[in-house]
């Protein structure tokens, strides 16, 4: 029996992911947190965003689902632990070739020498040993690619068009009548599309290698999709270190001023004026350090690899929350001259209440928009801060390892390309859409973006 | 030429599906004043934005048609229009504070509009700059075009606003209410600029305002607007004299009077609630690398009354007098410099933290603006239930539920309003919840700011009877701060009034306000605008 594993990281992206459900329950219930995501939901773009996020998120969380695997029969070494997605893409996982290989390749990219079956030793382009093997004939290639491809973008088509019945029957049923919610078609042709490539990709990946493979012989596809989970959780878990010190510290130092005012502003000016890089670098080293020291307590490669990933998470947290907390402050120094408050501290109503019940209701939308705002750019930094060897660790599937990796190939003649393409194009499709989803968050939730609305109710007492 | 200068006929605007004007037909001469009288959301403001065609983009002309002497306006295309405007019609707003641009001199704003329209440039229009600033009657005109809008006060910019609006020579001039962000003193003036400023030049003019005092100072002609109609429209002695329509006589009927009216006088007691002596507070001017104080603004400088218990004390006085820092100062919602200030005979300077906390339950506050006066996050319910949580009493959950739905019937509101979000009501009944939420802690005294400014005068009659009717049930005692001379004759037992940080004079309201002796006080009466039919 294979026992359930569960990481920190793991434990950390689960509960995000309930917190946002309730958030999502609590909002559905109040007028004035459902109405500017009621007009988020009425934006096309932000759906089809939505829709790649949610896509994205679904991928992160069934890489959440770690569990050791059971030790096979005679061998001393406990199996490394593997996720629900894992065991999904146990065909691309196992399938791992020598070298690299291009995309879609029958041979390698490198000549080996081979031996002959007559006893002679060739220098040749050796075929794969998973991608295309089940082809007798090479120039059977092209057709089929074509009739595998057909068949699962077919079966992905139609699996799609069950989940949207089960999971959005309105939007099937009232198909042809719905003109009135363009926002809604384009959200669930986005899940139809996805559908399509997910069972074109499926088809193929299994027979082929569709991105290649990389250096050691790794499907690059297989990395990409590994990648999503680590992009995502450090967008996600490092606003949950921003949020609560920025919450904190922002509307308290606005609303008490004086002292704690003054301290606040010179802790995030100080932390401001230190170069983040440096920050990041010292404390991968620390962190380093300890694990060297501590070997025992780190045994296996991935509950290291978590624990770098986390700590890198709360190293960007501490170095970027200054930007929200400075917001955060100045809109509570606005607020605390409101009447609501006064008229609080005119009933005897304590401070931290006052802090609790009127400002932090009051500057949720900032936070909501600089949550959404912040993502992608956390993807973005996660790739850099890796790419100089100070990010997550090396044995872990990021797209910043991948573009690392591959930087030093680019150089060859012919270039091995595709490694860092598809570690690009999944970035731009994630950031993209990130993006695009904050863009209509902001507008809806910005109060200075909104047009007046006449009042539905006739003045009159 | 036909002496019409313009017609506005059958015009229909939209916002969304809701129509906010029907069929408006309205006719104006030249050389006359026709005043769009009505309360706020009864359209007056986009009737006149419908002629300068600068309407909001949600708003949208369905029907009608607007000519301005011969030229129809909805033809010209908006290249057209942008000749019209400035050049044929001059625009003033309410609030000069937003209508200048702060980052221009005065002088570059009002000659942006002579280089546009009059196509002068260089010495000319320098001069022209100071002929306009000197004919609004703004001393020193040489130095002061070269000033930017921060350096002006709130009157002086209005009239900067009246000369930029002149100073393209339009034929008609739209003020759209521009005198209600000014004192009374300075509204006097402005108005008596614009009218003659109107006479001198044979403009015609179209002035929006709520107020019928104001009204029947510049009025020819007098249009009375309600909900998107005018509902009547007569020559403006006609109007005064009898008016017609139910919604004008409705008007007029809550319209605070600036006449005497018989106050019983509540019992006076040895030791009075509320005594203030020798209140200071002055705002420190901090200035320099370590914020060093060079000079102090002395808002409040040594004020000192009393105030029975379930006695209305007028505070009356213009803008930056320090009638609303006072209040504060007294309910210590900021810090008071000198003075005392005792209640029930302790005085609050002396009281821990935690003993004027508790305290507060006795003293209370209204203000001026009920839309921000309470938290939009926040239910009805929670809103009424915050003071009784944070002092402990109302008992259970159960009871205080029963507390809140029995005050909201007492301020006239419905016991099932309290599941509602504030924005979901009318500025009146928003008003009425701030009071509920104030006598929710069964207060003896309440500071109340302006408490009716934001309102429209029928809904500042119904919460100033509601004020009046608590008192009397109640036994509370208000420090009622306003600048309206009309609610002070309505509603107070005394006066009290300030000017630059100290009461000049305090008294009876009936003494105060129809025999002064102060110059000031004088002064502030002789401006209030009266009609005289």
């Amino acid at each position: 029996m294979p026992t359930p594993l569960l990481l920190l990281s793991d434990l950390a992206a689960w509960l995000l992911f309930l917190v946002t459900l309730a958030y999502a329950c609590t909002a559905s219930r109040r007028e004035h947190l459902r109405a500017p995501w009621r007009r988020v939901r009425q934006q096309p773009v932000a759906m089809v965003a939505a829709v790649v996020l949610l896509a994205h998120v679904g991928i992160t969380l069934l890489d959440s689902l770690h569990f050791a695997p059971q030790a096979a029969n005679g061998t001393e070494a406990e199996p490394e632990p593997l996720s629900a997605l894992d065991f999904v893409l146990t065909p691309l996982r196992t399938g791992v070739e020598t070298s690299y290989s291009a995309p879609f390749a029958l041979l390698g990219f490198d000549r080996e020498s081979v031996l002959q079956a007559d006893g002679r030793v060739v220098r040749e382009y050796p075929r794969l040993r998973y991608g295309g093997a089940h082809l007798r004939d090479p120039a059977q290639r092209g057709p089929d690619i074509l009739q595998r491809g057909a068949i699962g973008a077919g079966a992905g088509a139609l699996a799609g068009w069950f989940l949207l019945r089960l999971l959005w029957p309105a939007q099937c049923r009232l198909w042809r009548q719905r003109k009135d919610d363009p926002a809604g078609r384009a959200a669930a042709l986005t899940l139809l599309l996805l559908c399509v490539l997910a069972g074109l990709g499926g088809a193929l990946a299994t027979r082929y290698h569709v991105f290649g493979t990389d250096k050691v012989g790794m499907d690059v596809l297989y990395q990409s999709v590994k990648s999503v989970r680590t992009g995502v959780l450090i967008g996600t878990l490092t606003t949950l270190v921003t949020l609560p010190l920025a919450l904190v510290l922002g509307v308290a130092a606005g609303y008490y001023r004086g002292r704690i005012d003054d301290l606040v502003q010179y802790g995030y000016t100080t932390l401001a004026s230190i170069p983040g890089v440096l920050l990041v670098a010292a404390s991968a080293l620390l962190l380093d350090g300890v694990m060297t020291r501590h070997e025992d307590d780190f045994s296996s490669l991935i509950v290291r690899a978590d624990l770098r990933l986390l700590a890198l998470c709360v190293i960007l947290g501490i170095t970027s929350w200054t930007g929200l907390c400075r917001l955060l402050r100045a809109e509570a120094l606005k607020l605390r001259e409101s009447d609501f408050v006064r008229a609080a501290e005119a009933l005897g109503v304590r401070g931290p209440r006052i802090l609790w019940r009127h400002l932090l209701p009051n500057v949720m939308h900032i936070v909501i928009i600089a949550t959404v705002l912040d993502f992608s750019g956390l993807v973005l930094a996660e790739a850099a801060l890796t790419y100089i060897n100070i990010g997550v660790d090396p044995g872990m599937e990021s797209w910043g390892n991948m573009i690392n990796a591959a930087r030093m190939e680019l150089a060859r003649q012919p270039a091995v390309w595709w490694s860092l393409s598809a570690a690009m194009l999944w970035m731009f499709v994630l950031v993209l859409a990130a993006n695009l989803f904050a863009d209509a968050v902001r507008e809806a939730f910005d109060p200075r973006t909104r047009e007046a609305t006449p009042s539905a109710r006739p003045a009159g007492t | 030429m036909s002496d019409h200068l313009l017609q506005i006929d059958q015009l229909c605007v939209h916002i969304g599906d809701q129509p906010v004007i029907e069929n408006l037909s309205l006719d104006l001469k030249r050389g006359e004043t026709l005043v769009l009288a009505g309360e706020s959301g009864s359209g007056k403001s986009l009737t006149a934005l419908s002629v300068a065609r600068l309407l909001p983009a949600a708003a949208q002309i369905r029907a009608g048609r607007i000519t301005l002497g011969d030229t129809a306006l909805f033809n010209l295309a908006e290249r057209e229009m942008t000749k019209v405007r400035g050049a044929r019609i001059g625009y003033i707003f309410q609030e000069p504070q937003l209508a200048l641009n702060p980052v221009m001199t005065v002088g570059d704003q009002i000659g942006e509009v002579l280089g546009c329209h009059l196509k002068l440039r260089g010495k000319a229009r320098q001069q022209r700059v100071i002929e306009a600033l000197a004919a609004v009657g703004i001393p020193d005109p040489e130095r002061r075009a070269g000033e930017y809008p921060h350096q002006f006060s709130g009157g002086m910019k209005q009239r900067v606003m009246i000369a930029i609006a002149l100073a393209g020579e339009p034929e008609l001039l739209i003020a759209d209410e521009p005198t209600t962000a000014l004192d009374v003193t300075v509204q006097a003036q402005v108005l008596a600029l614009l009218k003659a400023e109107q006479q001198r030049r044979g403009m015609g003019m179209l002035f929006i305002t709520h107020d019928l005092g104001v009204a029947w100072q510049v009025a020819d002609h007098l249009a009375v607007m309600q909900a998107g109609r005018v509902v009547e429209n007569a020559p403006r002695d006609r109007f005064y004299a009898a008016p017609e329509h139910p919604y004008s006589r409705t008007l007029f009927a809550a319209l605070p009077k600036l006449e005497p009216q018989a106050h019983t006088a509540p019992v006076v007691h040895d030791q009075p609630l509320l005594e203030v002596r020798n209140l200071a507070v002055h705002f420190p001017i901090r200035q320099g690398l370590f914020k060093r104080t060079v000079a102090s603004v002395k808002a409040v400088n040594g004020v000192s009354f009393t105030l029975q218990a379930g006695e209305t004390l007028a505070i009356v006085g213009e803008s930056g007098s320090g009638k609303t820092t006072m209040g504060r100062g007294i309910l210590r919602l900021l810090d008071l410099t000198d003075g005392q200030v005792l209640h029930r005979g302790d005085d609050l300077r002396q009281l821990s933290s935690e003993a004027l906390r508790i305290r507060r339950r006795e003293l209370q506050m209204i203000f001026q603006d009920p839309f921000a006066a309470m938290n939009p996050r926040m239910l009805v319910n929670e809103i009424l239930q915050e003071g009784m949580l944070a002092q402990g009493i109302g008992g259970s959950a159960a009871q205080r539920d029963a507390r809140v739905r029995e005050l909201l019937v007492q301020v006239g509101l419905k016991a099932e309003h309290g599941l509602r979000y504030p924005h979901e009501f009318s500025g009146g009944q928003r008003q009425r919840l701030c009071i509920a939420r104030a006598l929710a802690v069964e207060p003896r005294m309440v500071v109340c700011d302006e408490p009716t400014s934001a309102l429209d005068v029928s809904v500042q009659a119904q919460i100033l009877e509601l004020l009046e009717e608590l008192q009397q049930r109640l036994g509370i005692a208000y420090l009622f701060i306003t600048h309206n001379l009309g609610v002070v004759a309505r509603i107070a037992h005394r006066v009290a009034v300030m000017h630059q940080g100290v009461i000049v004079e305090q008294g009876p309201v009936n003494q105060v306000l129809f025999a002064p002796r102060h110059p000031y006080t004088q002064a502030l009466l002789a401006a209030v605008p009266r009609i005289d039919a």
